[in-house]
């Protein structure tokens, strides 16, 4: 079976990955026949409401990786105003540099072939700690995280308990 | 299992004593793909990439991946001093790693000039002759790997010392055999340099490479292959492209837009391979050969056994009804067993705790986490609370709300008391539930080390 580039690269990545994870972050294919589709475990930053969980999430890789982005999408209920209420992850080093659907992001700060995965991961992690509520995905945690802070973090302590299956 | 192990990466070098040479082999690989560079080019924004990798990330968004500048393929221009660096990395490394890998943590201080050192010599195709010859003798002799070893090696360098070359001789630039300056020319056009001396000197080695690169335009004198230019698709039709490829010698079958994708990679391809050094420059049999991979890959048959198997795409309903007759037999199966530990379970009221963890969790619970068997495993190391009563209740009360079907309690709040049962617990209802996917044959990940305590016992356990 040829392998196309793409899987080499995501190959190489998970090599990366697995010789030198960075804390808090492990990333994998789910299985090595299909390199295209991996999951994710992130752990909540410490110092934040969601210090203590681990959530998993999926990432899926396009052909023509890595010119275009993977999409993620957490596989647990998030309540953060940059997941959509479905899991799906809307942050800027997730959108190709050609579609600006939000007129916000500057062009460095999105997809480009020269990112990588665990970019995505660590981005991912500190939008956790720090989340952007300039274009939220989701409107009503946003306007909670910035209006009642103590009823957000109670919601994201919840999810961190689900998310450990309680 | 793991078959990663076969792909070089820079993180090869972590875990050895030369850890500095990660961000150097880093840098010898291009950002887009992760490889070595192959036919590395500049770009006008003076970034470097393979030649292959930015010619698909101009088509795609005409950009470079490092600093978004406008580029243009045309103006692209081989960086052939960096191919050359890569080459002779990609030719040292091998032996180097191996090297750094046997190398003793100790000793580190020392080698990391000697490993630069071996970098130099990367032009010599046989380490072994050169440390004999004597110029070369003083950049090897630091090499980590020989350490105090060297001394003794350099008596026969000594040797060569007394093989002094007498006023107004040279040495033939080939086999090394001193001879009068007068001389060297018409011996040269004889000089096969197979039948020099054992005591060879320094400057054989380095000029058959030299020799090669002499000979090598003689035995492949194919001309550089010209750049193809693009093609205005919007032009053209289907049949006057289908007539272009033909001329081209590329696959003239599908669509309009399959064919101008087929097209550009080729380009690709085609003006990639013009960047290559002579003697690294593929054949145009190779070229259509990676464009079919690309075909299978990415191009027309690309489609074949995409996501057949990924998760979202996955048709439950239609799996669940082919299978149906094989899901009864395995519900019942699973309903009958479930049924004779049970009858067990108010037999033993105290074992009962243990039966059914045993039987939903693939790790058993350590005996330490079941007070009830306190009797029968007294002699079991894993049992540090046997007489420490406060413990054990404890210990029980953790037993009893982990087996709770609805439980309140963070799993890793417990400490180190009741840690395995609890990860055990953790492990099957937390985190691999999420992870429903149909083809895992095995869980992905662990428990991270750090909620978890008690990690030892379990496999100690099973």
């Amino acid at each position: 079976m040829a392998t196309s580039s793409a899987s080499k690269r995501l190959f190489k990545e998970y090599r990366g990955l697995s010789n030198d994870p960075p804390e808090g972050i492990t990333a994998g294919p789910v299985t090595e026949d299909d390199m295209f589709l991996w999951e994710a475990l992130i752990q909540g930053p410490e110092g934040t409401p969601f210090e203590g969980g681990v959530f998993p999430a999926e990432l899926k890789f396009p052909k023509d990786y890595p010119l275009a982005p993977p999409t993620m999408k957490f596989l647990t209920e998030m309540w953060h105003p940059n997941v959509y209420p479905d899991g799906r992850v809307c942050i800027s080093i997730l959108h190709p540099p050609g579609d600006d659907p939000h007129q916000y992001e500057q062009a460095s700060e999105r997809w480009s072939p020269i990112q990588s995965t665990e970019k995505i991961l660590i981005s991912v992690m500190s939008m956790l700690a720090e989340p952007n509520d300039e274009s939220p995905a989701n409107v009503d945690a946003a306007r909670m995280w910035r209006e009642r802070r103590s009823d957000y973090e109670q919601i994201v302590r919840q999810n961190v308990r689900k998310s450990l299956g309680l | 299992m793991d078959p990663s192990f076969t792909l070089p990466d820079s993180t090869d070098w972590i875990s050895t004593s030369l850890p500095a040479f990660e961000p150097l082999e880093a840098a010898l690989r291009c950002e887009v793909c992760k490889e070595f560079y192959e036919n590395p080019v500049i770009t006008s924004c003076s970034h470097t990439f393979c030649s292959l990798c930015i010619r698909r990330c101009i088509t795609s968004d005409g950009k470079c991946p490092t600093c978004r500048a406008a580029n243009q393929a045309d103006k692209l221009v081989p960086n052939n001093a960096l191919r050359e660096v890569v080459q002779r990395f990609q030719d040292a490394r091998p032996k180097a790693l191996e090297l750094a890998r046997i190398d003793t943590p100790s000793s580190t201080a020392v080698n990391d000039p000697g490993k630069k050192r071996k970098l130099d010599d990367t032009d010599i195709e046989e380490p072994e002759n050169v440390r004999q010859t004597r110029s070369r003798q003083a950049r090897s002799k630091t090499k980590p790997q020989y350490g105090f070893a060297d001394a003794p090696i350099e008596v026969p360098d000594s040797e060569d010392e007394e093989e002094y070359i007498p006023d107004g001789m040279v040495k033939c630039p080939v086999c090394g055999k001193p001879m009068k300056e007068a001389l060297v020319f018409s011996h040269l056009d004889t000089c096969t340099g197979s039948e020099e001396p054992a005591g060879a000197r320094s400057t054989r080695s380095r000029n058959n490479t030299a020799f090669h690169k002499v000979q090598r335009p003689q035995r492949d004198p194919s001309p550089a292959p010209t750049r193809l230019p693009g093609l205005n698709y919007a032009m053209m039709n289907e049949k006057n492209l289908k007539k272009k490829f033909q001329e081209l010698g590329i696959p003239t079958w599908g669509n309009k837009t399959l064919l101008i994708k087929r097209h550009t990679e080729w380009l690709h391809l085609w003006n990639s391979n013009c960047d290559a050094s002579e003697n690294r420059r593929k054949s145009k049999r190779d070229l259509l050969k990676e464009l079919d991979t690309w075909e299978r890959t990415q191009g027309g048959h690309a489609h074949v056994k995409e996501s057949e198997f990924m998760k979202k795409d996955f048709d439950g309903f239609g799996h669940a009804n082919t299978h149906k007759n094989q899901f009864d037999d395995l519900i019942r199966n699973a309903r009958r067993k479930a049924k004779a530990p049970k009858a067990a379970d108010e037999q033993n009221d105290a074992e009962g705790d243990s039966t059914t963890q045993a039987i939903s969790s693939p790790i058993p619970p350590p005996p330490d986490a079941l007070p009830s068997h306190g009797t029968q495993s007294s002699v079991d190391p894993l049992r540090p609370y046997e007489d420490n009563e406060a413990a054990l209740a404890s210990i029980r009360a953790e037993v009893e709300t982990a087996n709770r079907p609805q439980e309140q309690q963070l799993p890793y709040v417990n400490g180190e008391h009741g840690g395995t049962s609890e990860q055990a617990h953790l492990s099957e209802v937390g985190i691999r539930n999420p992870f429903g996917s149909p083809t895992r044959k095995l869980p992905m990940f662990e428990v991270p080390k750090s909620p978890v305590v008690d990690v030892e016992h379990s496999t100690n356990s099973c």
